[in-house]
C-alpha cells in the first residue's frame, strides 16, 4: 500500500515513514505543501497523511484543491491543533479522519488501515476469499485456519488484489502502487512477489490476464 | 478605627460629634443660668434688705418674736421652697432681736460685711449678705440656701437643653439614615464585584454610584482591563506554548516507536536513537526558550538593575561560543566596525547578552557555508549582517512574533529567538528592524 505523507517536521516525518514501513507501507514523503500537492495527482495512492500546520501553503487549502479535483483518496489529518472546531472544519473540508499531536504512531497505522478499507468498500477488518481470510489490520493471512507467513511485499500485495476484487490491476499499477519513488524495483519485482503468494496461497488465488495484469476473481 | 467600615467610622464620628456639642451646649448653658440666677436672687436679696434696713428696730427684741405665720396655704402657685430665704437682725453687740422664725435664726452675728458671704449654716451652705439699718443700730443679716439657687440653675439649663437634646437626636438620627441610604449603592457594587466568577473581567457598573467614588471605579475599571488584556496574553501564551509543544512531543513519540520497532536493525535503531537525542534537545530548547520569553514579558521588574554595557566586550564573548559552528561552517565573522557603544548604554547585563546571544545563534544558524556576517555597533545602532542570506519579503513583516517560523529552512528553532529580543530591546525603548540589502540581510537595534 503505498502512502502520500506530507509532514513539515523531520523527525515526525522520518518516523512515520520508517514505522509506516515497517508495517509494510510504501511512503512517499514530502516535508512541502507544494511538492505534496501536486504528489497526489501523479501517483495512486491508497491513502495520504496530511500535516495542517505547513509552511507557506496551509494542510486545509491542499485537502481543498484535491476535493475539488476530484480526488477522493482517503485523508488522514495531523493536527497539533486539538480543540474539537478545528476537527470539525476539518472534516468538513473532506477529511476522512482526524488525528491530534502527540499520536501514537500505532493509531496512525490502525486509522490508515481502517480508512482504507472502508475504501473499498468492506466494513469488517477481516476480508474472506474462498478458504482464504485476510485481517487488515493485523495483516495476517490464513488459509484453511492455518496461517500462512509472507513477506510484507506480498501482504501489501495480496491486501491490494483482495480490495480490488473483480479488477484487472496491471504490472504498472501494482508497482506504482507497491513501491514508494525512492525505491529501486527490478522489473521482474512483481512476477517474483505473485510466484511466491500463488506457492503459498495456492495457484488459483490470483489469475494472470493477458500477461499484462492480475486478478483476484469470485 | 482603620478596621471598622467607613460607614461605621461616620456614625461613631458623628454621634461622638453630638455628644460633644451637646456637652458644650450644656456646660455653657450652665454656667449662664447659674449666672443669671445669682445675679437675680443677689439683687432680689439686696431688695429685701433694703426693705428690712429701713424698718424701725428700735423697739423690737425677742419679746416680739412670735410665731409667724409661714403658712401659704391660700396662696395659689406656691411651693415650699420658694420660701428659701432667711433673715435676722441683730444689735452691735450681737444679739439677735428678729429673725424669720425659719432658717434666719441660725445665722451668726459676724457684723458689718460689705459683701455676699457664702456660710455653712447647720451644714447647709448659704449665701449670705448683712447690712445696717437706717438707723445705724442694727445689722441685717439675709441668706438664701446656695442649693436652692443651684436648683433653680438646673430647672431652667433643663428646660433651656430639651429641645436642643430632642433637635440633635433627631438630627443624628437623620444623618445616619442618609448615611446608610448614601452607602446602599456602594454596598450593592462590592457585592457585585465579590460574587464575580474570577474570569469575569467585565467593567464595574457606574450608574447610581455617588460621583465621589466615581474616580474610584474609573481606577478600578482601568485595572479590571489590564487584567483583562494581562490574562488575554496569558492564555494566547500557554494556548501558543501547548500547541508549539505538542509538535516536538509527537516528533519523540513517534520516534520512540520507531525505536521500538527497529530493535533488530542496528543502523536504523542508531538512527532512531539519533532522532530521539535530537527531539529531545529541540524540545529542551523550546521549554527553556518560553520560560525565557514568558519571564521576559511578565517580569521585567526583576531585570530592572543598569549597568553600563559593552556591546563588543558581550558580542566577543558570545561568539567564542559559536567558535566551533563558525569553524564548520567556513564564516568569516567581520567586528571591524565593533565598539564598545551600543543603543543601549545602561541596562542589565543578562537581558543585553541575550540579545546580543539570539542575534548571533541566528546569523551563524541560517549563513551557508562560507559566508561573511558583518557585525558593527555606535551609540545609535547595533546591527549583523548576513551576506548571501536574504528572507522572502512576505515573511519580514512577521518576524518577531511568538512561534513565526519562515518556511523553507532545515534549521530547527523555537521560532522564539527573535520574539524576545524584540521584548528587551522594546523594553529599552529601542527599535528591532529586519532588512534585506545588498544581497543579504540585516538584523538592526535602533535607538528610537
Amino acid at each position: 500500500m503505498r502512502i502520500l505523507l506530507v509532514e513539515d517536521d523531520n523527525l515526525i516525518g522520518d518516523g512515520i515513514k520508517i514505522g509506516l514501513e515497517k508495517s509494510g507501507f510504501s511512503v512517499d514523503w514530502f516535508d512541502n505543501g507544494a511538492d505534496g500537492e501536486e504528489a497526489l495527482f501523479t501517483a495512486p495512492y491508497a491513502a495520504v497523511i496530511l500535516d495542517l500546520g505547513l509552511p507557506e501553503v496551509d494542510g486545509l487549502t491542499i485537502l481543498k484543491h484535491w476535493r475539488e479535483n476530484g480526488l477522493k483518496v482517503p485523508v488522514l489529518i495531523l493536527t497539533a491543533l486539538g480543540d474539537v472546531e478545528s476537527k470539525i472544519i476539518g472534516l468538513n473540508k473532506g477529511a476522512d479522519d482526524y488525528l491530534g499531536k502527540p499520536f501514537s504512531l500505532k493509531e496512525v497505522i490502525a486509522r490508515l488501515n481502517a480508512l482504507i478499507r472502508r475504501n473499498s468498500g468492506y466494513v469488517s477488518s477481516e476480508i474472506r476469499y474462498k478458504d482464504i481470510i485476510f485481517n487488515v489490520d493485523t495483516k495476517t493471512v490464513y488459509l484453511n485456519n492455518q496461517n500462512v507467513v509472507l513477506a510484507p511485499k506480498e501482504i501489501a500485495l495480496v491486501e491490494m488484489l483482495l480490495l480490488n476484487k473483480n479488477k484487472v490491476l496491471s504490472k504498472n499499477v501494482i508497482e506504482e502502487k507497491l513501491y514508494s519513488w525512492d525505491t529501486d524495483v527490478s522489473s521482474n519485482a512483481v512476477e517474483v512477489h505473485i510466484h511466491h503468494i500463488r506457492k503459498k496461497l495456492g495457484k488459483d488465488f490470483v489469475r494472470t490476464v493477458n500477461k499484462i495484469g492480475y486478478i483476484v476473481e469470485d | 478605627m482603620h478596621k471598622f467600615s467607613l460607614k461605621l467610622r461616620l456614625m461613631i464620628a458623628f454621634s461622638t460629634f453630638f455628644v460633644l456639642i451637646g456637652s458644650i451646649c450644656f456646660l455653657v448653658s450652665w454656667f449662664e443660668a447659674k449666672e443669671s440666677t445669682d445675679e437675680f436672687f443677689d439683687s432680689y436679696q439686696m431688695a429685701l434688705a433694703r426693705n428690712l434696713a429701713s424698718a424701725d428696730w428700735e423697739d423690737v427684741n425677742h419679746s416680739v418674736l412670735k410665731h409667724t405665720n409661714f403658712e401659704f396655704k391660700n396662696i395659689k402657685n406656691a411651693q415650699d421652697d420658694d420660701e428659701a430665704i432667711g433673715f435676722a437682725v441683730f444689735d452691735l453687740s450681737g444679739n439677735m432681736v428678729f429673725h424669720d422664725n425659719q432658717n434666719g435664726k441660725n445665722f451668726s452675728f459676724k457684723g458689718y460685711t460689705s459683701a455676699f458671704v457664702n456660710e455653712n449654716v447647720k451644714g447647709d451652705l448659704w449665701r449670705i449678705m448683712r447690712i445696717k439699718s437706717a438707723d445705724k443700730n442694727h445689722i441685717i443679716a439675709i441668706g438664701q440656701e446656695l442649693e436652692y439657687r443651684s436648683d433653680v440653675a438646673w430647672d431652667l439649663t433643663e428646660e433651656f437643653m430639651l429641645p436642643w437634646i430632642v433637635g440633635l437626636s433627631v438630627l443624628l438620627m437623620f444623618m445616619l439614615m442618609i448615611i446608610e441610604r448614601e452607602f446602599r449603592p456602594l454596598k450593592k457594587a462590592a457585592l457585585q464585584i465579590k460574587n464575580r466568577k474570577p474570569d469575569d473581567l467585565s467593567q464595574v457598573q457606574m450608574s447610581g454610584l455617588p460621583k465621589e467614588v466615581l474616580p474610584l471605579v474609573d481606577a478600578i475599571n482601568e485595572l479590571l482591563q489590564k487584567l483583562q488584556t494581562l490574562l488575554q496574553t496569558e492564555r494566547r501564551f500557554v494556548a501558543d506554548a501547548s500547541h508549539e509543544l505538542r509538535t516536538p512531543l509527537a516528533a519523540l513519540k513517534v520516534q520512540l516507536e520507531v525505536l521500538q520497532l527497529c530493535l533488530d536493525d542496528k543502523e536504523a535503531l542508531n538512527k532512531a536513537i539519533s532522532n530521539l537525542e535530537q527531539g529531545l534537545l529541540r524540545s529542551a530548547h523550546l521549554v527553556e526558550q518560553l520560560l525565557t520569553l514568558s519571564r521576559i514579558e511578565n517580569l521585567m521588574p526583576d531585570f530592572d538593575d543598569a549597568q553600563d554595557i559593552n556591546w563588543k566586550h558581550h558580542t566577543e564573548n558570545i561568539l567564542n561560543d559559536y567558535q566551533t559552528a563558525i569553524k564548520q561552517k567556513n564564516l568569516r565573522i567581520n567586528c571591524d566596525k565593533l565598539t564598545n557603544k551600543g543603543p543601549i548604554s545602561k541596562a542589565n547585563q543578562t537581558l543585553i547578552a541575550t540579545i546580543i546571544k539570539n542575534l548571533s545563534e541566528n546569523a551563524v544558524k541560517y549563513s551557508p557555508k562560507g559566508a561573511n556576517i558583518d557585525i558593527c555597533s555606535d551609540d545609535k545602532c547595533f546591527e549583523i549582517f548576513n551576506l548571501g542570506v536574504t528572507i522572502e519579503n512576505k515573511h519580514l513583516e512577521h518576524l518577531g512574533k511568538r512561534f513565526y517560523r519562515p518556511s523553507g529552512n532545515n534549521e530547527k528553532g523555537s521560532g522564539l529567538g527573535l520574539s524576545i529580543v524584540k521584548h528587551i530591546v522594546q523594553h529599552y525603548n529601542c527599535d528591532l528592524s529586519f532588512t534585506n540589502v545588498d544581497n543579504g540581510f540585516k538584523v538592526r537595534v535602533t535607538k528610537q
